[in-house]
């Protein structure tokens, strides 16, 4: 027991002048959703678009400027389309529209690939509410959207950090074997300590230990900060918090077992480490929804750890809805990964004949 | 010379022989590329997603056209065209079933993310349709689309059957004589900041990632050397031999751009032959902004060598700022508004007036600042790094 509280301290303080981890443990993900959030935080709600509007003299704009008062478009009136031009491929508005009281012509910039679906969408909408009013109509077949479970208006923002959060979990646990455990096993540190009384599984609590503090604070930092900064309100369930981030950090040290089983030099599984997070950080919808994929990339995205991890979180903070059953199956899982794979790791690599 | 060419040479092959040096200078800019072209490439193209829409029609009286129009619509989209996939995968009620079950199954299927969306069709839809019609005002009950929450792809369901229901409510109209179709407002579209007819991802995303692979090149390799190297008294020793700084730099510089054409070679290599991009990189202004572009960073990753007091420290260092220069220099996407602080660093940023010329130059956009203005920017930032550089760098341990 006493072995174990000296190797917390040990293991607390070579993570705390670990400027590396400590970077992409606590900086990354705060920088990230400062960045991502001013940059993108309205992406895919359309709420709050910029409209650029020019109204041709001797237009008739009573029917338009109806339409626009309701809708939630936030609308820049411009002198003549020259204006409204730069104005779009400043970025200084969204979209543009010209009317002349006949035709409506929408300015887009092409090279806004990842947003032009929305403004599309709402063009067509205001057209259409257009269209009907110059006969002196309203649809007569109407919509009414209803959203069932999880969160009605998220946006892009308020999806990603959950997986930002999934992330962060999968970076500190792989890397707490794959990157400090092999180093420690090269620098001949595990040589040291195995000569020594400490049993292997002591080491490997107190690495387990650590990185739960460390997960649990990174986590609370990254979703403190969205609410602080970004007034984004997540339903947290804690039951299904704790036990998403508790089991999540386990099969990752588990993950991370592998690698370093398979590769011994700690460059070399850091960097194999390296490749897989950042191969699953982008395959498994963290930044873009995986519906937006080649099927090939959906499909291979059901291979990744980091996909269920992220849907796990997404449901524990209220995001999005899913079964228990699937939720208790990934924690399940998660957890069986690191419980098999630990003992692994003490067996073959706490061992000062492995090379 | 000679001694240039080695130091060259040397740079080349470790780069070469670090896994972890090879990933971030070839795999990243590689991967990135592919991943951005696969996902943003084609964007809304038919057959990428088929969605599972459960239908549940509550409005089954005889006569009901605006329910049955709905139906038909929505089961249009079920069959495969020649060899995509349909569009959605249609989920009914059996005919012996109870609609009122039927649909809080689908409900539930939904909010757990087996079915994209649930087009509930009301009792007594098309009575208030051909109601609202004869009276001129808006029908008294619509077609409900539920969607789940949190879902990126039950949005996008959702919005495609609210296009769907429009179209119904269009042929409607204009079948009940209600609409003109002689008088439909003209609907136009004008495309801006690139040649919308030749424009791809592609080509908008590979001059981005050129220099991208720049920017992490300097960023990343000149503090991870030279700091290194400093710490572990590999420098140390080439001051013993007849090498100087002067020859050591030159012999660096030659091997970071060797480093680079390789790099840029890749990159566009990709581009090019597995995605079709048309981005003419290997011409006199785009080469020329390229090389100003890895000076550039060259110099940048000598300025936070110079800073850093330890390894260690200088590559926490460059992973700090590498995220917020890259992101903020519009390389994958152009920036919109941001707030004044950010505003700031895009402004001050060199990776943003690079990656815009490049684009400029290479006729793949509409550059936003003159070209003169970007790479002024880039030159000043060359002056300032240099000058701290050459104030602060110690080239070993204790000298």
């Amino acid at each position: 027991m006493k072995a174990l509280g000296t190797l917390l301290r040990t293991e607390a303080t070579v993570f705390r002048r670990d400027a590396m981890s400590m970077t992409f443990t606590f900086l990354f993900p705060i920088l990230f959703i400062l960045i991502f959030g001013a940059i993108m935080g309205n992406t895919g709600t359309g709420e709050g678009s910029r409209l650029g509007l020019v109204v041709l003299s001797g237009a008739e704009r009573a029917a338009l400027d109806a339409i626009l008062a309701e809708s939630a478009l936030t609308v820049r009136e411009m002198a003549n389309p020259d204006e409204l031009e730069a104005a779009v491929t400043a970025n200084d508005v969204d979209f543009g529209a010209i009317w002349d009281g006949t035709a409506l012509v929408f300015a887009y910039d092409v090279r806004r690939t990842q947003d032009n679906f929305t403004f599309e969408e709402l063009a067509r909408g205001l057209a259409s509410r257009l269209d009907l009013a110059i006969q002196g109509r309203t649809s007569l077949l109407g919509v009414e959207v209803e959203t069932e479970g999880g969160e009605p208006e998220a946006d892009w923002l308020t999806l990603v950090i959950p997986g930002i959060v999934a992330f962060s979990v999968l970076s500190a646990g792989l890397f707490a074997v794959a990157g400090h455990l092999t180093s420690m096993k090269q620098r001949k540190l595990l040589d040291r300590l195995i000569v020594t009384p400490m049993r292997p599984c002591a080491l490997l609590g107190a690495i387990v230990g650590v990185r739960l503090v460390v997960v649990v604070v990174s986590t609370f930092l990254t979703l403190g900060i969205a609410t602080l900064v970004f007034g984004i309100a997540y339903d947290v369930s804690w039951p299904h918090y704790v036990a998403f981030v508790i089991t999540a950090t386990l099969g990752s040290i588990g993950l991370g077992a592998i690698i370093a089983l398979v590769v011994r030099q700690p460059s070399s599984a850091s960097s194999l480490a390296n490749v897989l997070s950042m191969l699953m950080m982008f395959g498994s919808g963290i930044y873009f929804p995986v519906e937006v994929m080649p099927r090939f990339l959906q499909a291979a995205s059901h291979a990744m750890p980091l996909r269920h991890m992220a849907d796990a979180a997404r449901y524990a903070v209220g995001v999005m809805d899913m079964s228990e059953a699937r939720f208790w199956a990934i924690c399940g899982s998660l957890l069986a990964g690191g419980l098999v794979l630990l003992p692994l790791l003490a067996r073959y690599i706490v061992r000062a004949d492995r090379r | 010379m000679t001694a240039i060419l080695a130091v060259a040479r040397t740079y080349v092959v470790t780069a070469c022989r670090e896994r972890e040096t090879l990933f971030w200078f070839l795999v990243f800019p590689l991967l990135l590329l592919t991943l951005l072209a696969l996902i943003f490439g084609n964007i809304g193209e038919s057959g990428a997603m088929t969605y599972d829409i459960a239908v549940v029609n509550l409005d089954t009286a005889p006569g009901a056209a605006a329910a049955a129009g709905v139906v038909a619509a929505l089961g249009q989209l079920s069959v495969a065209e020649g060899e995509s996939r349909p569009l959605f995968r249609l989920h009914t009620a059996a005919a012996d079933s109870d609609p009122g079950t039927f649909l809080a199954a689908e409900l539930d299927a939904l909010r757990i993310g087996r079915r994209a969306a649930v087009v509930e069709i009301p009792q007594g839809l098309s009575a208030s349709i051909a109601a609202a019609a004869h009276g001129s005002v808006a029908a008294e009950l619509a077609v409900r689309v539920h969607k789940s929450g949190g879902r990126t792809s039950s949005d996008m369901a959702a919005s495609i059957v609210e296009d769907i229901v429009a179209q119904v409510d269009h042929s409607l109209l204009v079948r009940m004589g209600l609409y003109d179709e002689a008088r439909a407002l003209r609907v136009e579209r004008l495309d801006l900041g690139a040649n919308a007819e030749t424009f791809s991802y592609v080509d908008f995303v590979v001059p981005g990632i050129a220099i991208m692979g720049l920017f992490v090149s300097g960023l990343f390799g000149v503090p991870g050397t030279i700091l290194f190297g400093r710490e572990r008294k590999v420098l140390r020793a080439y001051w013993v031999t007849p090498l100087d700084v002067p020859h050591y730099f030159a012999g660096f510089a030659l091997g970071h751009l060797a480093i680079c054409t390789i790099q840029l070679v890749c990159v566009w290599a990709l581009g090019r032959f597995a995605f079709g991009a048309h981005v003419a990189l290997f011409r006199p202004l785009p080469l020329l902004v390229l090389l100003l572009a890895s000076v550039t960073f060259l110099a940048f990753g000598f300025l936070v060598a110079s800073v850093a007091r330890t390894a260690n420290g200088g590559m926490a260092l460059a992973n700090i700022v590498n995220m917020p220069m890259m992101f903020l220099g519009g390389l994958f996407y152009p920036l919109g508004q941001l707030p004044s602080a950010l505003r700031a660093i895009m402004m001050v940023n060199p990776v943003t007036y690079l990656g815009d010329a490049l684009r400029g130059v290479t006729g793949t956009a509409a550059a936003s600042f003159p070209l003169g203005v970007s790479l002024g920017v880039a030159a000043a930032w060359i002056v300032v790094c240099a000058l701290v550089a050459s104030w602060r760098l110690t080239w070993d341990v204790g000298r």
